[in-house]
Order: C-alpha cells, then sequence, then structure tokens
C-alpha cells in the first residue's frame, strides 16, 4: 500500500491536500521558471564584514557580529581549490553566522582567484609569508596576542604548518577541518598523480595555474551520476522556496573553484601527493624542516565521516603527528566533505560541536 | 530513503545508484586512469601541433599569434611578479618590528 495515501479519505481531507497540491504546483511552475532564467540567486557569503587586510589576492575579512564574548579570535584559513563562501552559504544557512551569533570573533583568510601573477606561489608563499602578515594584523585589530587557528581542508595544512613552523605563532588552539594528511587515503582525486600517470606540468594551463575546470572535473567524476538524482529531488522539491535557494547556493559553490597556483600544485604532487611526506611528520619548507609535532596549540582534528574528498582515513593521522599528544582531540561528524559548511547534519552536529569546543577552549572576554 | 517521496523520485534514486555505482568503481579503474592520462596527452599534443599550424600561418601574414599573447602576457606576469616582489621587500625593509621567526 502507498504510504503517502491514508487508508480512509473524508472529503475534507481529501480537499486540503487538493488545495495543496494545486497550490504546490504553483509554486513549482513560478520557482522551475526562475531556476531555469538563472534569475533569484541566493545571496552567497553574505555576513557582513570589513576587509581588515589585503595583499596580492589574499584578504582578510572580519566579520561584524553582534557580540564579542570570547577570545582569542577565529582566524578561518580556507583551502585553495574552492571558494570560501561555503563555511558563508546563505544567511540563516551559514558557518560563519553560527560562529558569529555564539559571540565568537571571526576572520577569514581568503585567497581570491589566482591568476598569471600567482603561478609563482609555493608552500611557502602561503605558510611564511601571507599568513604570518595576515596574522599579525589580527593581532593588530583585534587587541589579542593569541588566535585560534582553523583550517578547511588544504587550508588546514596550510595552518598546522605555520603552527608548527613558526616559533612567534600564538596559536591558543588549531582546528584542522578536513585536512588531508595520509595522501595514499585520498583514492581518486589524486591517484592520477600519485602513480605517475599525469604529471603537474601536464595539468597546468598557459596562465602557471591548473584551471579552475580540471579540478571541477576531478570532483565531479568522483560521482558523476548524482547530479541526476540531484535533479530529481529539486523537481520534488521545487514548490519549497527555502530548499531551492539552498540547492542553488550549493549548486553554484560546487562548480565555483578556482585555478590553483602552478609551483604550490607541483609541490603539492611531488611533496605531498608522491612522497606522502606529511605521513613522516616532517616537511622540508622555506630552507628548514618543519616537524608537526611542533604544532603550537590544542589540536583539534575533525573529520566528517561520509567525506568522499578528503575520506577520514587520510586525515585519521593528525592524531598521531600533529602537535602535542597530549593537547589532541578528535571529532568525528556525520556528513560529508561540506558539512562544515552546510546540511542538515552541519546545523545539527558541526556547529554546535565546533562551536562548544572553540568556546570551551576560549576566555570570555 | 524517506518513506514519504513519491514513487517516481524513489524509482529514479534507484536508477541512478544502479548505473552511478558501476561508474564509480568504474572511474576508480586502472583503465579509467590510462585513458584520462591518454586522452589529456592526446589533447595536448593536438592543441600544440594545431597551434603550431596558425602560428606559422598568421606570421606568413606578418600578424601575431594568440602564443605570442600568450608569450607576451607571461613576461609581463613575470615582470609584475618581480616588481611586487621588490616591493614586498622594501616594505619588509621598512617594518620596525620583525614579523616571523621562522625555526
Amino acid at each position: 500500500m502507498n504510504p503517502r495515501i491514508p487508508s480512509t479519505l473524508n472529503p475534507g481531507d481529501l480537499l486540503q491536500r487538493l488545495n495543496r497540491d494545486v497550490e504546490r504546483s504553483i509554486l513549482r511552475a513560478r520557482n522551475g521558471v526562475r531556476y531555469v532564467r538563472g534569475t533569484h540567486r541566493p545571496d552567497l557569503g553574505a555576513t557582513p564584514k570589513d576587509v581588515v587586510w589585503k595583499s596580492g589576492k589574499a584578504e582578510l575579512w572580519r566579520y561584524k557580529g553582534g557580540d564579542r564574548r570570547y577570545s582569542p579570535p577565529v582566524v578561518i584559513v580556507h583551502s585553495l581549490v574552492s571558494r570560501s563562501y561555503i563555511l558563508d552559504l546563505r544567511p540563516g544557512n551559514s558557518t560563519i553566522e553560527y560562529l558569529t551569533g555564539a559571540g565568537l570573533d571571526v576572520f577569514m583568510l581568503d585567497w581570491g582567484v589566482p591568476d598569471e601573477l600567482d603561478a609563482d606561489n609555493d608552500l611557502e608563499r602561503y605558510v611564511d609569508w601571507y599568513l604570518p602578515r595576515a596574522l599579525a594584523e589580527v593581532r593588530r585589530v583585534s587587541g589579542h596576542d593569541e588566535v585560534t587557528l582553523a583550517g578547511y581542508c588544504l587550508g588546514g595544512v596550510i595552518a598546522a604548518l605555520y603552527a608548527a613552523g613558526h616559533e612567534d605563532a600564538r596559536v591558543r588552539n588549531l582546528i584542522l577541518m578536513a585536512t588531508p594528511i595520509d595522501y595514499t587515503e585520498m583514492g581518486a582525486m589524486v591517484a592520477l598523480l600519485r602513480e605517475g600517470r599525469l604529471n603537474p606540468d601536464e595539468m597546468v594551463d598557459e596562465t602557471g595555474n591548473v584551471p579552475a575546470d580540471a579540478l571541477y572535473s576531478g570532483f565531479y567524476m568522483l560521482a558523476p551520476t548524482t547530479e541526476v538524482a540531484q535533479k530529481a529531488t529539486l523537481l520534488e522539491n521545487l514548490w519549497n522556496d527555502e530548499f531551492v535557494e539552498g540547492f542553488q547556493a550549493m549548486a553554484t559553490w560546487s562548480r565555483d573553484h578556482v585555478p590553483f597556483p602552478g609551483a604550490a600544485f607541483r609541490q603539492l604532487v611531488e611533496l605531498l601527493v608522491r612522497q606522502n611526506i606529511l605521513m613522516t611528520g616532517s616537511i622540508p619548507l622555506g630552507g628548514r624542516q618543519v616537524d608537526l609535532v611542533n604544532a603550537r596549540g590544542n589540536v583539534l582534528n575533525a573529520m566528517a565521516e561520509r567525506d568522499n574528498v578528503v575520506p577520514p582515513p587520510a586525515v585519521e593521522p593528525v592524531m598521531t603527528l600533529v602537535g602535542d599528544p597530549a593537547r589532541r582531540e578528535e571529532l568525528r561528524l556525520p556528513g560529508g566533505h561540506v558539512t562544515f559548511g552546510t546540511g542538515r547534519s552541519a546545523f545539527k552536529h558541526t556547529m554546535p560541536k565546533l562551536t562548544g569546543w572553540i568556546i570551551d577552549h576560549s576566555d570570555t572576554s | 530513503m524517506p518513506a514519504n517521496q513519491p514513487l517516481w523520485l524513489r524509482v529514479v534514486l534507484r536508477v541512478e545508484r544502479a548505473v552511478g555505482e558501476p561508474i564509480e568503481a568504474a572511474v576508480r579503474s586502472d583503465t579509467y586512469f590510462d585513458l584520462v592520462s591518454t586522452t589529456t596527452r592526446v589533447r595536448n599534443k593536438v592543441g600544440g601541433a594545431a597551434e603550431g599550424v596558425s602560428r606559422r600561418c598568421l606570421h606568413l601574414l606578418n600578424l601575431p599569434a594568440g602564443s605570442d599573447i600568450r608569450r607576451m602576457r607571461q613576461q609581463l606576469a613575470r615582470m609584475e611578479r618581480r616588481l611586487n616582489q621588490l616591493s614586498d621587500d622594501v616594505a619588509e625593509l621598512d617594518e620596525s618590528e620583525p614579523r616571523s621567526g621562522v625555526r
């Protein structure tokens, strides 16, 4: 028996259902036209913010929130391959909004969209040049000496290398969200490069960077048919404005990759992917050896259990390699790679748990 | 799969998984990896050859080719990067306090 059809239907219920279906059909038609025409774009990355520092394409944003009740400030270091608005997707569905709403002073280090001028940016440029300068600015504008440094995906690698490689890194807490350490566990995404079937130079275009399209194709091929399921679910929920807006926001983000700076990409492939060097606990960087165990602060290793971009086995070694063993904690979250930014699971688990951990390791201002 | 989903949606989702799972397995196979690397190399080679022909034709007419423009853009970008580097170095020298003590 169809569970949607109750065993007995009185005329009142029937009329109510009919009304609902007609109403939904009208809304479906309206939202369908809007969707096809591409009007009513969702408001992405809308939490009000100030640009407090800028260098090259990199920008440091400070979000305007209510009452900043906790210190040190939280500085989020975003990944090099995607757009940072995944953490501030849309009003009412934003990690940034959640953090600022909880009384945290939140900064975001956004790398912008690299072009020819950024082709020479290597890991040292991010770890030893941009990040120290951005954090000096955070200290200056916030008036706090320490920071809670949170890195997402490859941003986590940059944050960990900074915390480990700088004696003067005043990192109270280091949060690594879906941060890949063991690249043999990264699956299909890096297999082509790891096994030498493709060389990094074959992926770099005339700008000297890996084009955003190549990165999109890599992510798309992880699950090429899911778009069909997503579109079917959209069709069913087309009457629901909230659902359509969320769908559009997520679809926009998942297609909106940025080019990967060529020099950093070559280093990533050679050191991290082919040599899997982070698993040795040490990496040569800027003429010195950076030992991950020297990472300062309390370390929170946050991973998503259904992450198919950075699967948990790639992230788990943080617990044996990064920071002081007595100050490491692990947080396993239901959901996929984007649970740090959006989705039902983000609201139910990720945001409350991450925020709670940060507050527990912060002072009341 | 929520029970309140209509039948058509449940069918679509089941079919998607039935088709999707083998495809996902296929794109993780050695054959697929070989295909991608071969395709990439062939595409680069064909692109390069076509570009060479069009460059020679344009040069016969004394016109700049796309590759000339690209090379010029790369040179300009190199120069701009060098200038940025120099201005960073100057700013560094001007800074009174040390920024970072690399270990």
